[in-house]
């Protein structure tokens, strides 16, 4: 397996969001310093295309003969109903067998594309697959006059990640957990405050809304759901926890990778980590974050490298342990 | 004493020197012994807080006992008048207008203060605040005072039995909160901790003349 990055060129400080930052430095929306912000016109497609040139100039594999599988996960999408796979495929010069938008498994929807990924392989149906994150709400939901008020503004950050993986025994991913939560399902919505759906015509922007009184429960939940995950995967993949050389999740805010952090008894120098240059990277951050491990020489051959998360208010959570 | 010795000891999981050997439970205890525990599992059904506080426990006790003084320390409770038997209501800012019941229950002896409280009616007091003070002396060798606090989770905190009763619109319950009690109370009880120490340091009295009487409260 293997990761590359692309984030888009604008870097957005925190005066921009115009308000005193003050009041949002702890909790749920504690900001970053800089975050990036997808400019007009710069989809998820396009930088899924970037990154995954990238990618390819890397591991040197056929975009036409070893890519069976495109899965996607573009936060806001670039155009509702159809994903962006097709569109993805196209534009690399893919053949692929199946293509798949897994639009529903958000902040940790690379670690569920690595088990679907997986499955397929042990079904033999595929034998190489391409895994393709981008966020771009911030630029496309927060940067809106009326939304960059909001505390939770400050907070997302666009950028893409793309992974690649084919069925070898060479970097083996173990031990993968996944996990719905339906009683969560709804904690998160799309809401504009005039009270219209997001597809129904409106004046102000949509932005994203965590039920006010299920906050408190939401961070509890999420605390406990990505070291519990975590924690599964190392047992599944009979890996103890002290073995873990790199901890590699999403990154909502820097209270939850503290805590995480904290539950698994990880120290900080294991945990990989972008939050304070680029923000919530969403779907994003994990392959981003193993990108930079491997820039800063920290992925080396033998290490095992747990990768969780979990999405928009706890109705999804996967882990699984990456034997690189 | 033998015969209600091995009465106890055959009782299911009681564990004693006489039917659980030191290996055993050298080996239990390593196995309690965590290096961290999960928060839900420290404050999901209780919330326990303790706090020293440099100011004297007859002192401390006096004040916590006065209900008047919960407009001081607390975080957002407010405006108290008199309510039907001894109670007293307030209103709960951090439920916008929601009125909040309170009855203290307190023990000079034992040096305990139980706040029987709730939200929106006064008929059955259900959130129940437990204080305990302490002498330092005795348990720390030192001066001032240990306070314990203990909150137990009520089902009402999961489930609001009155909502006909909460102020129209409301949309936070106060069980909703209970992930944040640790929090809260932690906030309340530095809160607690400062003003008291704060007047025992200057020599001022624990309880402020302006506090009056239920109803009168005076804005400072």
């Amino acid at each position: 397996m293997g990761a590359a990055g692309y984030v888009p060129e604008t870097v957005v400080d925190n005066a921009f969001f115009g308000v005193d930052l003050k009041g949002a430095t702890s909790g749920m929306f504690k900001g970053s310093k800089e975050r990036r912000h997808v400019a007009p016109g710069e989809g998820g497609a396009v930088m899924i295309e970037k990154a995954a040139r990238t990618l390819q100039g890397r591991l040197g594999f056929s975009f036409e003969k070893e890519v069976d599988l495109i899965l996607t996960n573009v936060s806001c999408p670039d155009s509702p109903f159809t994903g962006c796979g097709a569109s993805v495929a196209r534009t690399l010069g893919c053949k692929p067998k199946w293509v798949l938008d897994l639009h529903n498994t958000g902040c940790v929807a690379f670690v569920y594309m690595i088990g679907v990924a997986r499955e397929l392989m042990a079904s033999g149906a595929i034998k190489s697959a391409l895994l393709c994150c981008a966020q771009t709400a911030a630029g496309r939901v927060f940067s809106h006059a009326e939304n960059r008020v909001r505390p939770q503004s400050s907070v997302p950050g666009d950028g893409c990640g793309v992974g690649y993986v084919v069925a070898n025994d060479e970097s083996p991913v173990r031990g993968f957990v996944q996990r719905s939560y339906g009683e969560y399902a709804d904690d998160m919505r799309v809401i504009t405050d005039e009270g219209a759906s997001w597809w129904e015509p409106h004046r102000t922007s949509v932005y994203i809304d965590f039920t006010e009184s299920k906050i408190a429960k939401i961070v509890g939940r999420g605390n406990a759901l990505v070291p519990t995950m975590v924690t599964e995967a190392c047992k599944a993949a009979e890996v103890a926890i002290k073995d873990i050389d790199l901890l590699v999740t999403n990154q909502p805010n820097a209270v939850f990778l503290r805590n995480w952090r904290e539950a698994l008894t990880v120290p900080k120098e294991k945990q990989v980590e972008t939050f304070e240059e680029y923000g919530n990277l969403f779907g994003a951050a994990i392959p981003i974050n193993i990108e930079r491990a491997a820039e800063q020489g920290r992925l080396k051959k033998g290490s095992r490298v747990a990768l969780g998360g979990f999405a928009h208010a706890g109705d999804y959570a996967a882990a699984a342990i990456w034997n690189v | 004493m033998t015969a209600l010795v091995e009465d106890i000891n055959s009782i299911p999981g009681v564990r004693r020197i006489e039917n659980f050997p030191k290996d055993d439970m050298n080996a239990l205890a390593l196995d309690l012994t965590h290096a961290v525990y999960p928060h839900e599992e420290i404050y999901g059904k209780y919330c326990s807080l303790e706090e020293h506080i440099e100011c004297p426990p007859e002192e401390v006790f006096r004040y916590l006992a006065d209900v008047r003084t919960l407009e001081e320390w607390t975080y957002s409770l407010r405006d108290f008048v008199p309510a039907s038997d001894g109670a007293v209501v307030a209103t709960d800012k951090i439920g916008g207008t929601t009125k909040c019941y309170t009855r203290v229950a307190s023990n000079e002896a034992a040096m305990t203060v139980d706040y029987h409280c709730a939200w929106d009616q006064g008929d059955k007091l259900w959130m129940i605040y437990l204080m305990r003070v302490i002498p330092a002396q005795l348990v720390l060798n030192r001066t001032g005072s240990v306070v314990l606090w203990t909150n137990c989770r009520h089902p009402f905190y999961d489930q609001n039995p009155y909502p006909a009763k909460a102020p129209a619109g409301r949309k936070v319950w106060v069980g909703d909160l209970w992930p944040f009690f640790y929090a809260g109370h932690h906030v309340e009880f530095q809160n607690l901790k400062h003003i008291l120490e704060h007047r025992h340091a200057k020599g001022l009295p624990v309880i402020p003349e302006h506090l009056g009487t239920i109803g009168s409260v005076k804005k400072s």
